[in-house]
């Protein structure tokens, strides 16, 4: 038989088997559809806003005052609390009612009369970077912005023009470009690489319980033995592929729609560029998938493995934490997951807006790593064929003998544990 | 004849005698309860040894190329985070290098800055930081900024200098406002602290959770459920659930005590509260996940796969529930409350408030509240248990 239709026939089987396994269908399908709109939804409201803190200003002027009212009019802050001393502000802190303290001492205008500095203390709680970065940057504006004011009003602002003062208040101006995320969101940032993890994650799982429900009905045989296709190792592996690739691509395609661009997440990269990279993307994560997937004995064991890797892989991305501050060990480990580069060539084109030559090195990469996996696939699938011509008897015979209705048989392989025998 | 009570233990500890062969013949089950989360540990406090990221890749596009620019210039490159080793000749050179990836932030002088900065008429530089990076866009601003600020400062002093002020006065008309931070608890901003304290023992928490799920469902899987209930545990569900689990309990438990010695002992994270708090939060928390487990195999009633993808997804959801990264506060209203039913959210709660912070512990009463009810959840299941195991069938 030809290549071809030995694979038509695997995909074929594959396609039956696995839909008919409510297990499978739940990383194939749920999986990809609901996990974005979840997590989008927890991040949907992308910045922290008015975050409480106590405020504790022994100066009791006009200008701390005006600090305060400043403060408490910043989106990020809000003053939730006025107390007399620390300790009352450090009471508010223990029960978390504010997660910060503004000080401002008793001699702050007496110090900036006499042409002092003087100390603002910001103390956050840290639990959260969120509620540091919350009470940093409108403090520290707003000492900027005073500053300003204080310096002109030393300098003489009596007998200057309008031109004069605003340069004399910023002799040299400055802008800051928040390039790629304007508002400096949180899902802007994270669901983007999320979704391409998500994808790689849900087609392991998936893979992985279709092999298990394969072994489990097969006598521990990695393949269908006896049915047409299955005893052509490029055969099997072409069927796979040709089961997950249209599916994931469907399921990338859903995400750009109602996720990216539905929730107006950053898209700004050139669409078939996209498509360009999301190819050997999808391409090198199923290759990798089967390979995977063919340590996986039984049904449930691909859950115990997978899932936990899932945090791991997105730290290991260089997403979370800069990659140039990851480990070299580390570096090399990353290269042999689809979503290390799948991951970042995503934010590239769809966040940053960057071509197919910004992401050149990553999508070299996918085409290596689907190749490499492929091959590895293949030896596997050789193998594993072999070993079934070897201890395997016609499997056909098998599935009617193991009749799947009863559930009692499911899993009696060798390898079961004899105390778990009734 | 035993008593009633001592017949129980008894059949506890034979039915946890049979689970612990099983975890001899199962590597797997080993796998999840030992090695992942002693890979999980090293992988993650080695990955953030650094603590704060540092020279962090930052471009430059010096159009000026003055002598003035250039001492701005190796005012940044002494800075700690910013790690300036890229140049540019121009603005697009730059962008494009953002774009792939080679840098995190550029600075950006134009033309004739210090001409028109000697010459009063306000220049405008600006510095750009690739947002899509959250961490390293944060931390480089913070570095861009105090040098823009800098720039402008650094030729007011120059006038006032000219002008005869006091060398004594000129910080104190420059910057009057000095604003002072104290992150309290972790001086430092260590990313290993306010990561790895939570990250780790949310992975546990998923193991936990999908082991459970499939510990118990092993027995639908090989068909021995109505016997198991009816003959090793006497009929009794607890006695069942209890010693199929308490080997976990143990194991899981002891996990967490390694970890919570290897984070505040070896690796020296801050524990205002000492070790032992730590350890009985650990366990708590090992039984708030298994109870969790448990509810959710309950619910959907003998249905294994079911019940493991469950504990997956809710799992992998409590990493970012919990609100260590972004905080729950800033979430929907609707979470606001429902982030209490993950175990790991109470753990980081009283983590916070025990460890982290040292603070006195009735002010974390409400997620220790959130976790004991989680804990004693199961017994609303019992019933459910019962019927499951004598009626259901395991479905393929």
């Amino acid at each position: 038989m030809s290549l071809l239709q030995d694979t038509l026939n695997v995909w074929w089987k594959e396609v039956n088997e696995m839909s008919h396994d409510a297990g499978v269908l739940i990383f194939f399908l749920f999986l990809p559809i609901a996990y974005p709109l979840i997590y989008y939804y927890v991040y949907s409201t992308e910045l922290a806003r008015d975050i409480p803190l106590a405020v504790v200003d022994e100066s009791h002027s006009s200008l701390s005052r005006e600090f305060v009212r400043k403060l408490d009019a910043s989106p990020e802050a809000a003053v939730a609390a006025r107390c007399a001393d620390m300790t009352e502000a450090r009471l508010l802190m223990e029960k978390a009612e504010v997660y910060g303290i503004v000080r401002i001492p008793s001699s702050f205008l007496d110090d900036i009369r006499h042409c002092r500095q003087t100390r603002v203390a910001v103390y956050s709680d840290v639990s959260s970077l969120i509620y540091y970065k919350s009470f940093l940057m409108p403090c520290s504006n707003i000492a900027q912005d005073m500053n300003k004011g204080i310096k002109i009003e030393t300098l003489g602002a009596a007998s200057m023009t309008d031109r004069e003062l605003e340069i004399s208040r910023e002799p040299i101006a400055y802008d800051h470009v928040m390039l790629y995320n304007p508002q400096g969101g949180y899902a802007s940032f994270l669901i983007p690489p999320i979704l391409m993890l998500i994808i790689q994650q849900a087609m392991v799982l998936g893979l992985g319980m279709a092999m298990g429900r394969t072994r489990e009905r097969n006598n521990g045989m990695a393949i269908y033995c006896g049915a047409p296709g299955y005893d052509s190792p490029t055969a099997v592996i072409l069927g796979k592929i040709l089961v997950v690739f249209p599916l994931f691509f469907f399921m990338a395609l859903y995400m750009y729609v109602v996720v990216t661009w539905g929730f107006s997440l950053p898209h700004i990269g050139n669409y078939w560029d996209w498509i360009a990279m999301l190819t050997p993307y999808i391409l090198a994560c199923s290759c990798f998938t089967i390979v995977c997937s063919g340590m996986i004995y039984r049904r449930e064991d691909s859950l115990l493995i997978f899932v936990f890797m899932s945090v791991p892989l997105l730290f290991l991305s260089g997403i979370s934490w800069p990659s140039v501050s990851i480990p070299p060990v580390w570096k090399f480990v990353s290269w042999l997951f689809p979503s290390t580069f799948g991951l970042n060539a995503h934010v590239k084109i769809m966040s940053m807006g960057g071509d197919l030559a910004a992401t050149a090195h990553e999508v070299r990469c996918l085409w290596i790593q689907a190749a490499v996996y492929f091959i590895l696939a293949c030896v596997q699938q050789k193998a594993q064929i072999s070993y079934a011509e070897r201890h395997g008897t016609p499997s056909r015979a098998i599935e009617r003998m193991k009749a799947p209705s009863d559930g009692m048989a499911d899993d009696n392989t060798s390898t079961l544990p004899a105390a778990q025998k009734p | 004849m035993l008593s009633p009570y001592k017949d129980r233990i008894a059949r506890v500890l034979r039915i946890s005698r049979r689970e612990a062969g099983v975890f001899k013949r199962r590597p797997l089950l080993i796998f999840c309860m030992l090695v992942a989360p002693i890979f999980v540990t090293l992988y993650f406090t080695s990955l953030m040894e650094q603590g704060l990221p540092d020279q962090l890749p930052t471009g430059l596009v010096d159009e000026d190329d003055t002598q003035t620019t250039r001492q701005l210039v190796r005012i940044l490159s002494s800075m700690k985070t910013t790690g300036l080793n890229h140049r540019y000749a121009t603005f697009s050179d730059a962008r494009r290098a953002m774009q792939k990836g080679e840098i995190y932030a550029f600075f950006y002088i134009p033309k004739a800055t210090t001409e028109q900065a000697i010459g009063q008429r306000q220049p405008r530089i600006s510095f750009y930081t690739a947002d899509s990076y959250y961490i390293p866009a944060a931390l480089l601003m913070k570095d861009l900024k105090t040098l823009s600020e800098l720039s402008g400062l650094a030729v007011t002093k120059e006038t006032l200098t000219a002008k005869g002020v006091p060398q004594s006065n000129i910080m104190g008309i420059l910057q009057p406002v000095v604003v002072e931070t104290h992150p309290l608890a972790n001086p430092y901003l260590n990313y290993g602290i306010l990561l790895n304290n939570l990250i780790i023992p949310g992975i546990v928490i998923i193991l936990i959770m999908i082991t459970t799920a499939y510990t118990i469902g092993m027995e639908w899987k090989i068909g021995t459920q109505k016997s198991f209930l009816n003959k090793m545990a006497g009929g009794s569900v607890p006695v069942a659930l209890t010693g199929k689990l308490l080997p976990q309990t143990i194991l899981y438990a002891l996990i967490f005590m390694a970890n919570d010695v290897y984070l505040y002992r070896v690796m020296g994270y801050p524990c205002q509260c000492g070790l032992a708090p730590m350890f009985l939060l650990g366990f708590m928390t090992v039984l708030a996940a298994q109870a969790m487990a448990i509810v959710l195999f309950g619910i959907f009633a003998g249905q294994m796969r079911m019940a493991m993808s469950s504990c997956a997804l809710l799992g992998v959801l409590s990493v970012s529930m919990a609100g260590f990264s972004y905080p729950v506060p800033a979430m929907p209203e609707v979470l606001h409350g429902l982030s209490y039913v993950f175990p790991l959210r109470d753990y980081f709660l009283i983590y916070v408030n025990q460890a982290l912070n040292g603070y006195p512990i009735v002010y974390a009463w409400k997620p220790i509240l959130a976790m004991l009810t989680i804990i004693a959840m199961p017994f609303l299941f019992l019933r459910r248990y019962r019927m499951a195991f004598n009626t259901i069938q395991y479905k393929p």
